[in-house]
């Protein structure tokens, strides 16, 4: 399909087709260490030898830096050549993605967890947990590169082309319309105002402050994983505690399925969870507060939960459920309402995910910068005694609340993954279904 | 009255009254939840979840008003 379509734009766009395939390519290299990644760290988890889980492990870093040299630094030097548009390389890009996300998804998780289930002894229970969450980590590399890029095209787009999204920023840099806190990559940008390097990492910030936070999740797993003891340190008690809860939560929900979706909720729970939290340290962004990481994540959630659909129901199956199962007389000639009602609830489900989470964390940065705005101009009149210590107070309780925020929106956002996985299993029968979810 | 003078007079309108429906729809929730947590306090992480959740759900119908008002702020000129 994807080939059909460079071959459909050849000859009216060679510059778009050459970057459809440019993008296919990119793409085709990332999976191919990814899933490089996902053998390498699931060999490495389960192998009962130490010497050579940590030659596995040291050369998984090396594939990962490899990994992203190749395929970050082919991104960048594309973006960097004037000549591709970049609408049509993250079209190439995604094309396959989608359907490959999937595919290591499903490898993983069936690689990962049966196995390890069933081990004997060793490390014991405890260790079970945790494997996923690897497998979630390496998935973030993905997920990370995807929203990031969808991030990138949509960045410049406007940019290159001079239309009406690039005067907010333009009334940003005049002192109204939206403002933003500085970060360390403004400051760079000012150190450094010549370097095309700096100038394009500022130019994304959300999108190097996205691979940060995937890097910053990456490090604590490692950290956690590096020694899998039975009685853990705090990292690995804090990860295992949070990894549990959630397994019991996510568990009340999907039953059975549990040990299949359960990694992808996880992983979408971590990176947005680092993704919010990070933007609270001062100097950092949230990358969650732009509607493109958001909205690629939430495009990531619908395209899976559909696949599940399909992949669980068959297509036949599928199209009953979007029909509203109709068993009777009065289901089907409610038939042409039942499939616009259904089709428009699911696609409202990116929206809202994508909408909600965005909005939610945008307004706390907002607010925040409202208050340190405040402070500046406190400090600019000279009433320091008088103003500074009610607004740092001011502002440090609004950090708290962002805390809470972060936490609280990373929850929901898997939850309503895990939500709109449930409502696409298949349920034995409506007795059952209905007590499963009184007891969600 | 021009364009920008009907945002400006909207926006903030539009957002209170998204608020206050999201504000009935959490304050109903709530009761809900602290009802059922009160009667059974053995099942109280599962009530919480599914109070969350449904917060999420009321909070964000104020939070698409919220994304509204941005994207529309930079046109009252």
């Amino acid at each position: 399909m994807a080939l059909a379509i460079v071959g459909l734009l050849a000859p009216s766009h060679p510059y778009a087709a050459l970057s459809v395939a440019a993008g296919q390519i990119l793409a085709a290299v990332n999976f191919f260490f990814l899933e490089k990644f996902v053998k390498l760290f699931t060999h490495a988890a389960l192998t009962p030898v130490p010497g050579e889980a940590a030659s596995a492990r040291a050369s998984s870093l090396g594939i990962g830096a490899l990994k992203i040299a190749l395929v970050y630094g082919g991104a960048f030097a594309l973006t960097r050549w004037n000549r591709l548009e970049l609408g049509p390389v993250l079209l190439g890009f995604s094309l396959p993605l989608a359907a490959l996300v999937l595919k290591a998804a499903m490898l993983a998780i069936m690689r990962g967890v049966s196995p390890a289930g069933a081990r004997p002894g060793a490390t014991g229970r405890e260790a079970r947990p945790i494997l996923p969450a690897i497998v979630a980590g390496v998935l973030l590399f993905g997920m990370g590169g995807m929203g990031g890029t969808a991030g990138a095209a949509m960045a410049q787009t406007p940019a290159a082309h001079g239309g009406t999204p690039a005067h907010v920023e333009a009334a940003a840099e005049h002192g109204g319309g939206e403002q933003h806190l500085p970060n360390w990559l403004t400051i760079l940008d000012d150190w450094f105002p010549k370097n095309p390097v700096v100038h394009w990492m500022h130019e994304n910030e959300f999108l190097v402050f996205a691979w940060l936070a995937a890097l910053v999740f990456f490090a604590i797993i490692f950290l956690a994983m590096r020694r899998d003891t039975t009685v853990p340190g705090w990292v690995q008690n804090g990860i295992e505690w949070m990894v549990e809860s959630m397994e019991g939560v996510v568990g009340g929900m999907l039953g059975k399925y549990t040990d299949r979706y359960f990694p992808f909720i996880m992983a979408i729970f971590f990176y947005v969870l680092t993704m919010n939290l990070i933007g609270i340290i001062p100097g950092f962004k949230s990358s969650t507060s732009t509607l493109d990481v958001t909205l690629a994540l939430a495009l990531i959630t619908f395209l899976y939960v559909q696949f599940t659909g399909i992949r669980n129901l068959g297509i036949l199956g599928y199209l009953d459920h979007m029909a509203g199962s109709p068993r009777d007389v009065v289901g089907f000639l409610m038939l042409p309402v039942m499939v616009p009602v259904h089709v428009l609830g699911e696609l409202a489900k990116p929206v809202s995910l994508s909408c909600r989470l965005f909005g939610n964390i945008f307004g706390e940065d907002t607010l925040i910068v409202v208050f340190v705005g405040a402070t500046a101009l406190c400090l600019k009149a000279s009433l320091v005694a008088l103003a500074v210590p009610p607004m740092l107070g001011i502002s440090a309780l609004f950090m708290l609340l962002q805390a809470l925020t972060s936490i609280v929106q990373a929850l929901i956002f898997s939850l309503l993954a895990t939500v709109y996985l449930y409502m696409m299993l298949p349920h034995e029968e409506h007795a059952h279904g209905d007590e499963t979810r009184a007891h969600a | 009255m021009n364009f920008a003078a009907t945002l400006g007079l909207g926006l903030p309108i539009g957002i209170g009254l998204a608020a206050i429906g999201s504000g009935i729809g959490i304050g109903f929730l709530g009761q809900g939840a602290m009802n059922a947590m009160g009667r059974q306090p053995e099942v109280l992480p599962k009530i919480q979840v599914a109070m969350i959740i449904g917060f999420g759900f009321a909070e964000a119908l104020t939070i698409y008003a919220f994304v509204t008002m941005f994207f529309l702020q930079g046109k009252i000129q």
